[in-house]
């Protein structure tokens, strides 16, 4: 029995010539978000698809809520709740009735299913919207829905594929305090997004997907301080090429010309800077701006799903914390 | 959190409950579609109308009523109809969302399908009530009286339902609603016309012959004529499968049940799409 409650090892999946997931693997503890971040096409959706039993993976395995994924499946779908890129609520019925025949399917019989139907409908404030038909229903109103969904009964592993992608910001940040509560009541969330603030705001690990590979991994913090190091940023008054020669010899090997900056890696921070301030008082170039850049999610993220081959932004190749691919 | 889900101990049981709540959602979905209702009773008022009097009014058969004669034919044919119906509309169902959370969560596979059926069934009835007024305002009449015709209609509704799988299927298989209709109506054509619904098969080529005497589609209507009482002369004398209508639909309704129930779920459970 594995303390994660999913944990999936050299997940592999192509469709015809292309490579959706060439080798996942990632460890959910209990009660954790995880944010599973990458691009369109990164291979978040398939990931999702195969953990919820939709898919097979071509290789490797994967636990979820302590079964297999490929031997008990139906295990695996009495455990968890997932809500889908895709709106999954029935246009046709009302939001009541969806709830309430997730319920029954979930074997939750038909009265459970209908206080449960009345509860989440409170609990996602679509009381008043819960006897119209979903067709009625604005963006916001149909993904707080289809969470609701999700959660129907009590689900111990809750995926969300892209819970607020296309919602508008009063809308997303409503979906992230509901994720938020429930993450407060120890239900463990895979949850997949584009956006690094979200991954950022909810997760406890973020994992970085790039073309089928985990490209990164760690906590937000982790991944900025991977990244590095704060840098100072030397701007020049002229983009002289000599002069930015002349700065980028005097502050050391690691030093990078970009534009008309110059920028090295400030391990000391503060103390760097006045380093720095030092070393240029004595080179006589004129100087127009002189600071110090702390790393953005951002950066690790364009900095661990940059292309193999270009170079990396900043200059920093991604260190020992970040999971490099194999 | 108290949310006790009631354990399965006993997968038939439990299995049979999916479906029942299965054929209760298409239920209420097709509920909330009047016009796909009121279009599905419209077409055989048309269908009885434009076929009786068109062909009723200028075909005569001696020893008998063409009209009467075709009416079974009408019965069956707009089966074939629904099954094309349902291969739209299960194709139209498996490009949404709502049946990837469906897979997710802990039903028997079947079931989904299985609801699909039955629910189009029970929708098809007020169709059928409708024909059947239609039928008897041209001048049909169920000359074996009530119950034979009940049991001619119950060989109808069991025929309808081994073909409604042949739709679901061709749904699931189609990567469309579009391409769903177009492949459908292959079968559909080929089931309808060669058999014995507008004519007698004898007079057929010997290779048309021997499929339309076995099609399933001309056993329903040999039997209905039976049970209806609207049989013009003796069955074709030497063709087991319409000298035994009755036995032969039960028995081709079941295997066509049986071979595309199992095909149906192995494709609905089939993860990659």
């Amino acid at each position: 029995m594995t303390s994660f409650a999913i944990s999936a090892q050299h997940l592999a999946r192509s469709f015809g010539t292309t490579h959706a997931l060439v080798d996942v693997s990632l460890d959910v503890p209990a009660g954790n978000v995880c944010a599973l971040l990458g691009r369109n096409g990164a291979g978040k959706t398939t990931t999702v698809r195969i953990l919820t039993t939709l898919l097979d993976p071509d290789g490797g395995h994967a636990q979820v809520a302590g079964f297999d994924i490929a031997t008990q499946a139906d295990k695996v779908r009495g455990k968890i709740g997932v809500t889908g890129q895709t709106a999954t609520m029935d246009e046709l019925l009302t939001g009541h009735e969806n709830l309430e025949i997730i319920g029954r399917f979930s074997h939750l019989g038909a009265a459970v299913s209908r206080r449960r139907a009345g509860e989440l409908l409170q609990q996602f404030d679509l009381v008043d919207a819960g006897g119209q038909l979903v067709k009625r229903y604005s963006g916001g109103m149909r993904r707080r829905l289809d969470l609701a969904a999700s959660l129907i009964a009590d689900p111990e592993v809750l995926f969300l594929d892209e819970p607020t992608t296309g919602l508008d910001p009063v809308s997303r940040s409503e979906m992230w305090a509901a994720i938020r509560n429930l993450v407060s009541r120890g239900t463990t969330v895979l949850l997949t997004t584009q956006y690094l603030d979200e991954a950022d705001q909810l997760a406890d690990t973020i994992v970085v997907v790039d073309r089928g590979l985990v490209v990164a991994e760690g906590t937000p913090e982790q991944l900025k301080a991977s990244i590095g190091r704060p840098s100072v940023v030397v701007t020049l008054a002229d983009a002289e090429p000599g002069a930015l020669e002349k700065v980028r010899a005097a502050l050391g090997e690691d030093a990078t010309i970009r534009g008309r900056s110059v920028s090295a890696p400030a391990p000391d921070g503060l103390v760097s800077l006045s380093e720095v301030v030092t070393l240029l008082e004595g080179i006589g170039v004129p100087i127009h701006e002189v600071g110090l850049e702390h790393p953005s999610l951002d950066e690790v993220f364009s900095a661990v799903t940059h292309r193999a081959g270009d170079p990396l932004p900043g200059g920093h190749p991604a260190d020992a914390t970040v999971g490099a691919a194999p | 959190m108290t949310v006790a889900t009631i354990p399965a101990q006993n997968s038939f049981l439990s299995g049979a409950v999916d479906a029942y709540n299965a054929t209760r959602r298409y239920l209420i979905r097709g509920k909330r579609q009047p016009d796909i209702i009121f279009g599905s009773v419209l077409f055989p008022v048309v269908f009885v109308v434009l076929f009786g009097y068109v062909f009723g009014s200028s075909i005569t058969v001696p020893g008998g009523n063409y009209h009467s004669y075709l009416m079974s034919g009408l019965f069956a044919q707009s089966t074939l109809f629904a099954s094309a119906n349902v291969a739209v509309a299960v194709a139209t169902d498996m490009n949404e969302g709502v049946i990837d959370r469906f897979k997710t969560l802990p039903i028997a596979r079947s079931s989904i399908l299985i609801g699909r059926g039955l629910s189009t069934m029970i929708l098809g009835l007020p169709a059928l009530a409708v024909m059947i007024v239609c039928a008897l305002a041209v001048g049909w009449r169920p000359e074996n009286g009530i119950f034979d015709a009940f049991l001619g209609f119950l060989l109808i509704e069991l025929f309808a339902f081994a073909l409604c799988w042949l739709g679901i299927l061709v749904g699931l298989i189609a990567k469309s609603s579009q391409s769903a209709d177009v492949l459908i109506n292959i079968p559909v054509f080929l089931l309808g016309f060669i058999s014995n619904v507008f004519v007698d098969t004898s007079k057929m080529p010997v290779w048309l012959r021997v499929f339309a005497n076995w099609n399933p589609v001309s056993s329903v209507v040999a039997a209905g004529r039976n049970l209806f009482g609207n049989t013009i002369g003796p069955a074709p004398a030497g063709v087991w499968s319409l000298e035994h209508p009755e036995i032969t639909t039960i028995g081709l309704a079941i295997i066509i049940i049986a071979i595309f129930v199992p095909l149906c779920v192995r494709r609905y459970s089939r993860t990659s799409r």
